[in-house]
Parts: structure tokens; C-alpha cells; sequence
């Protein structure tokens, strides 16, 4: 299992209390630590703006379940964020987070497990949905769990619920505990994928793509079920030899037939997102495509360019297996349609496709 | 509380015994001495030089405040003037500070001085006080970021510097030049000074530049070397905002070659059509969305049945939304 530089614990005042800030800390004994206002955000000199070195706990006082904030130009998987943090130890050029989060450290909300309940009470509540449930939107699931013990107390509160299931997204292959867990029900290990020449040059301290398909071989031989994220797709010369690569290493290490589902998502980023990933990471060439503005005053590779990565891997995909559940992240019905040759059109159809997949794949 | 005043004394000061060079203290850049030393000529130095004693130089003083003033006076011809003495013991901080203060409330400074003054700053203070303290005071945002880019200005060429002083080159696409070859600067610099950009077109093309650079693996010197740019730069017929646009073009082209051909196929597509007068259709921005549009123009009612009534029978009409793929969908 790989763990990260921690040089810093900071302590919220509030969440003294929390069992989590008082298990993290032990897990880190030699690591100094320092009780702190929540307002208290100032860095020492020389310690870079992310400050991807301290962890900082915090007692979240916001919603821990939200909807995944789609726009209506775009069809949206409606996806549900349980936020357990923000902020991760790796250190990929595009990510998103570089502009989003206006403070700095890897912050992780200890009052979560107190907040269980109270989640609980809420999905069921509504047995006739589903919720696809993940963890993986501002933090990386499983990057920071040998610390904070996520899946030790997520996977068997979302195991035993009815009409959920926990997507578990990485970009490591640290899944010992997954491994050693007893529960299988309703749990989605997924994996983001992008070709190795990305991973490599983009994915900063991330596992490499042949680790990440060796730790998803290992999950579903333990009998998990799956899921791929090729996202964000980056054009560049030579880019589907290098998916083709991707694709052969599924080939050849997983199953398709418990894949739940595969999204794909191009590379996408909003105005101000740039200068902070040039500040950060100037050599960087994934702005070197053809980037339009989209609906949602995102940029986008021009509208072709996206249909034809998009068209070219599912195809490639569909020759290895053809329910795949391939889906796109966040695209015009057009594009759905002129990709994969048909279109849920709406975002609650899209919705219903992928619970359907949960149903077939997972809920007897 | 009472303030304590400076102990400095006046003193007869021979021009040759001061130190002239722009540091430690000096926030003075490309400024234009006329108009000062026709003042000086007129009515005399009305504010003295604050000077420190050497302790260690050839030159027996080092200048706090009143460069400029000196410059003057050094070309006017003069050997000597009375300048106050701070006392030994002035600490170089406070001497920093009170050139800083002489100097906001008697002007503007541009951003290369202010560049000085952060720079300066640096060695007495903390970044984090800098922002917090100095940077509201000299009108800069008060970020880390920007902070960074100021500290940067000062390594710039001079003549880049002189183009951000006199508010020729952005201070946005300065901070972008940062990451750039001295050469790559320069020649940007040129480009972007000779034929007047805006703000605005600067910092899109430094981008596109950049970018073209970048995908197409080649050096900033090689893309700004273009054969059509330098065609354009060269062409005697044309005026300045004639070629400005045309390399605009010429480099919008290079950097989003689909979207380009994609717009020229539109239009050929659209002009191929005989659309009747007064109608104009217009894409979607980037062909994003998926909604054209249609303006007529028309004076009268009769008018807008008639275009109408054109347009319905108009052959083609239904391809408009694919001429954008190519000539095969036309
Ligand atoms: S793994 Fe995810 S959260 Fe972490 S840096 Fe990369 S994109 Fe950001």
C-alpha cells in the first residue's frame, strides 16, 4: 500500500472530539501536530499553495450527500458525492481541484461516521431510487485510507443498504482493505483510466496504469464488481494507439461481464482552472488541443475532436465486450448520439441506464 | 503620539560623491527628466536629496531619496547641491520606507517601479507582510500570485520593461513572457509593441503562440518566423491594423485548425446558397450548441413574406447544419 509525504497534522479546533481525529493522528505518531482555527489558513513560507503535505481535520459542518453538480446544457449520470474530504495526495496536471478549492492542505471531515445515521435514514427513505453513491469527486477514494480508515466503516454501512451502491474511485491500487473486507454487496471498486503516456507525464504520484489494472484484476477476482472512468480523455498525436494499449491490458487481466459501467469524459476545465495548472505545472501540454467554450462556460475540445475519441474507444471497447454500460460524462445528446449512434437525451434517461446497470449487476 | 523627526542635517554635497546607480533605494524607471530639469532651471532643487554616508564605496554617498532630482541637476551641468544627511545609524529599512513615501505622494508609478518597490521590499520583509501591508499601498492586488508576478518584472529586458511602464505590453502577458527565452521575449515584445495590440488581442495570441509552439513542437522563434507573418509584417501596403488583423488570422488559423476549416466550410457552404437579400445565418459559437440562427432584414411586411416565402423553397436548405463537416456534406 502506498502512503504519502505527511509532514503536518493540523487539528480543527471542533474536531478534537471526532473518533477519526483521534484514530489519524495515532496512525501518524512521529508526524507533529498543531490544534488550529478553522480560519487560521495562512502557509508557511516555502510550502506550496495545495499544501499536498499536510492533512488537516476538520468537523464538516456542511451536506455530506449531494447531488453531483451538473449543468442543464449537458446530460448528467446524477450521481450522488458523499464528501469525505477534499483535496488529495496525488498530483495530476488537470485536475480540477487547483481552482476549485480556495484552501489549502488535504482536509478530511472526521465527523462523517457520526453523520452515518443520518445519510441512512435519508436513502432509505426513498426505497423506489437508487443511489450511486461515490466517494471519488473531490478527494481519491482509497488514496488516503490507510489513514483515515474510510472503507473500514463505508463499506459496511453502504453494503447493507437496499437501493445504493458505493463507488469506490482511484487512481491508486491500494485496495489491502478492500481485500480484506468480508462485504461485496453493492460496492463498485472503479478505476479512472487514461492512456500510460498520460498517466506517466500528467498523473503525478499516482499508480501506474498497469498497477491500477492488476489492483481492479485482484478486486474482482475477490468477487467485486467494476468500473472504469476514461476520463479525461487528452488528444494528442497518437493518443488511440495509446487507449489501444489501455484497452489490451483489460483485455488481458479483467472480466468484462462484472464491469458495472465505463465513462468517458474529455478533458474540460473552466477559464480560471488554466493559469492555476500553468502556474503549477508550466510544461504541461494538455492545453495543446483545439478548446472551445462549451454551454456551460467550460472549455471543451471542439466538438468533432471529442466525437471522435469518444466513437473510436467504445469501439474498440465493444470488440472486446459489448455491455460494457458506456457511458459519457457530461455531453450533448448530439454528441452521445453521433459517438455510440444513439442518445439518452435527457439526464434522468441517462440516470435510468445506469440503474438499470446497478440492478442487473448488483441488486438481486 | 509625537512623532520623532529625522535627525538629518544639510550639507553641501559635490555631485561626483554620490553614488548614481538605481540601488538599494532608488523606485525611479524609465522617466522622462525634461520637463524636471527645465524646473530645476527655473526655480532650483525646492526639495533636497535625502542622501546616507558610505561606509564602504569609492563613492562617499549612497542616494535615499531624490534621484531623479539628481539626474537633473547632474545633467544641467551643476558639481554641487545641498542635500540632507541622514545619520549613520538611519537603518536601510526605514531609509527604503521613506523613499517609498516621498515618492506616493508626489506621483503614479508604473508597474515597473512598483516591481522596485516589491522587489526592494524582499530584503527587510516577509512575503506574507508584503501582501498584507505594501501591495494594498501600491495598489497591487494582494495575492500571492501577483506578488510573484512582480517579483519576476524586474528580470525582464529592458525593453520589455519599458514597454510595461509605458502600458504597451500587458502586465498579464508579461507574467506569461516569464516562462519564456529571452530571445522568444524580445521578439514578442516586438510584435506586440510595433503594430499596437490591445490589451486583449496580446493575450490571446501570446497564448495561441505558445500553444502553436508547443503542439507543434517547435521554438516561439520558429512560429513567430512564420513565412506568412513575416509576409504580412513586411508588406509596405498594408496598414498597422490591416496586418494586425491578418496575423491574427494567420495565427488563429495555426492554433485551431478544425474549428477554422470548420468555419470556412460553413461559409462557403452559406454563400453557395442563394439566400435572398437582407437574410443572414449564423452558427452556434464553435458549433457547440446546436442552434443556428436566422436575422432578416426587412422594411416593410411585404418584404419578410417574400424572404419567406423564398427561403421555404429554397433548394439545400436543410444541409445548412451538416455544411460545417465538409465539402461532402454540402
Ligand atoms: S487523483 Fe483526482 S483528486 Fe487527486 S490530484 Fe488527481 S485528479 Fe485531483
Amino acid at each position: 500500500m502506498k502512503q504519502f509525504t505527511i509532514r503536518r497534522i493540523l487539528i480543527e479546533r471542533g474536531a478534537e472530539s471526532d473518533s477519526l481525529a483521534k484514530m489519524i493522528p495515532k496512525r501518524l505518531p512521529d508526524i507533529p501536530k498543531e490544534l488550529v482555527d478553522s480560519h487560521d489558513l495562512a502557509l508557511p513560507e516555502g510550502i506550496e499553495e495545495m499544501d499536498k503535505e499536510s492533512l488537516r481535520i476538520i468537523h464538516y459542518k456542511g451536506e455530506f450527500l449531494k447531488p453531483c453538480p451538473g449543468t442543464k446544457r449537458y446530460i448528467c449520470c446524477g450521481y450522488q458525492i458523499l464528501n469525505v474530504g477534499i483535496n488529495c495526495p496525488m498530483d495530476c496536471s488537470y485536475c480540477f481541484l487547483q481552482s476549485y478549492i480556495n484552501q489549502p492542505s488535504l482536509r478530511v471531515y472526521t465527523n462523517l461516521p457520526e453523520k452515518l445515521d443520518e445519510i441512512g435514514e435519508y436513502i432509505d427513505s426513498f426505497p423506489e431510487r437508487i443511489f450511486r453513491i461515490g466517494t471519488g469527486e473531490f478527494t481519491d477514494s482509497l488514496a488516503l485510507n490507510y489513514l483515515t480508515g474510510w472503507t473500514d466503516y463505508l463499506i459496511p454501512f453502504f453494503s447493507r443498504r437496499k437501493n445504493c451502491i458505493l463507488e469506490l474511485k482511484t487512481k491508486t491500487s491500494s485496495v489491502e482493505s478492500l481485500l480484506k473486507s468480508r462485504y461485496r454487496e453493492r460496492i463498485v471498486v472503479a478505476w479512472s483510466l487514461n492512456s500510460a503516456r498520460i498517466v506517466s507525464s500528467e498523473e503525478r504520484k499516482t499508480a501506474s496504469l498497469k498497477k491500477r489494472i492488476l489492483a481492479a484484476r485482484d478486486c474482482q477476482k475477490a468477487g467485486f464488481v467494476l468500473a472504469f472512468h476514461f476520463d479525461p480523455l487528452l488528444y494528442y498525436p497518437g493518443w488511440d494507439e495509446d487507449l489501444e494499449e489501455a484497452v489490451k491490458l483489460l483485455e488481458k487481466y479483467i472480466d468484462p461481464e462484472s464491469i458495472i459501467w465505463i465513462s468517458f469524459g474529455s478533458f474540460r476545465y473552466m477559464p480560471a482552472l488554466k493559469w492555476a495548472i500553468k502556474r503549477r505545472f508550466p510544461k504541461t501540454k494538455i492545453f495543446d488541443g483545439e478548446f472551445v467554450t462549451g454551454l456551460d462556460g467550460k472549455l471543451r475540445y471542439f466538438k468533432p475532436i471529442r466525437i471522435e475519441m469518444y466513437s473510436k474507444l467504445s469501439e474498440r471497447l465493444k470488440k472486446w465486450y459489448e455491455d460494457l454500460g458506456i457511458y459519457l460524462c457530461m455531453e450533448s445528446s448530439d454528441v452521445w448520439k453521433q459517438s455510440f449512434g444513439w442518445s439518452p437525451k435527457t439526464s434522468p434517461s441517462l440516470s435510468r441506464y445506469l440503474d438499470h446497470r446497478v440492478r442487473k449487476l448488483m441488486v438481486g | 503620539m509625537k512623532r520623532k523627526p529625522l535627525q538629518d542635517s544639510p550639507l553641501q554635497v559635490d555631485i561626483s560623491d554620490i553614488d548614481l546607480s538605481p540601488d538599494p533605494f532608488c523606485m525611479s524607471f524609465n522617466f522622462d527628466l525634461e520637463p524636471l530639469k527645465a524646473s530645476i532651471d527655473r526655480f532650483g532643487v525646492l526639495n533636497p536629496p535625502y542622501l546616507l554616508r558610505n561606509s564602504d564605496t569609492d563613492t562617499h554617498f549612497t542616494v535615499v531619496a531624490g534621484y531623479r532630482r539628481l539626474l537633473a541637476v547632474r545633467e544641467l551641468g551643476w558639481s554641487d547641491m545641498v542635500c540632507q544627511i541622514l545619520p549613520d545609524s538611519f537603518p536601510p529599512f526605514k531609509a527604503l520606507l521613506l523613499n517609498l513615501h516621498d515618492n506616493l505622494v508626489q506621483r503614479k508609478m508604473n508597474e515597473i517601479e512598483k516591481a522596485m518597490v516589491v522587489q526592494r521590499l524582499t530584503r527587510f520583509v516577509k512575503h506574507e507582510q508584503i501582501i498584507t501591508q505594501f501591495m494594498p499601498m501600491l495598489d497591487i492586488p494582494a495575492n500571492r500570485q501577483k506578488l510573484r508576478l512582480f517579483l519576476g518584472l524586474e528580470d525582464l529586458e529592458e525593453p520589455i520593461k519599458v514597454s510595461i511602464a509605458v502600458e504597451r505590453l500587458s502586465l498579464r502577458v508579461a507574467g506569461l513572457m516569464m516562462s519564456l527565452g529571452t530571445e522568444d521575449r524580445l521578439k514578442i515584445n516586438e510584435l506586440f509593441t510595433t503594430l499596437k495590440w490591445s490589451f486583449n488581442q496580446q493575450w490571446e495570441a501570446i497564448q495561441w503562440i505558445m500553444e502553436i509552439a508547443s503542439r507543434e513542437g517547435r521554438s516561439i522563434k520558429e512560429v513567430m518566423k512564420d513565412r506568412e507573418v513575416t509576409e504580412i509584417l513586411h508588406d509596405s501596403r498594408m496598414s498597422n491594423p490591416q496586418k494586425l488583423k491578418d496575423i491574427v488570422k494567420v495565427l488563429k488559423r495555426r492554433r485551431f485548425p478544425s474549428l477554422m476549416k470548420a468555419e470556412t466550410e460553413f461559409r462557403k457552404g452559406i454563400s453557395a446558397l442563394p439566400l435572398p437579400k437582407g437574410v443572414k445565418i449564423s452558427p452556434p459559437p464553435f458549433f457547440e450548441g446546436i442552434d443556428y440562427r436566422v436575422e432578416i432584414v426587412f422594411t416593410k411586411g411585404k418584404d419578410l413574406r417574400d424572404r419567406l416565402e423564398k427561403l421555404s423553397h429554397l433548394p439545400g436548405l436543410d444541409k445548412i447544419t451538416d455544411f460545417w463537416k465538409g465539402p461532402e456534406y454540402r
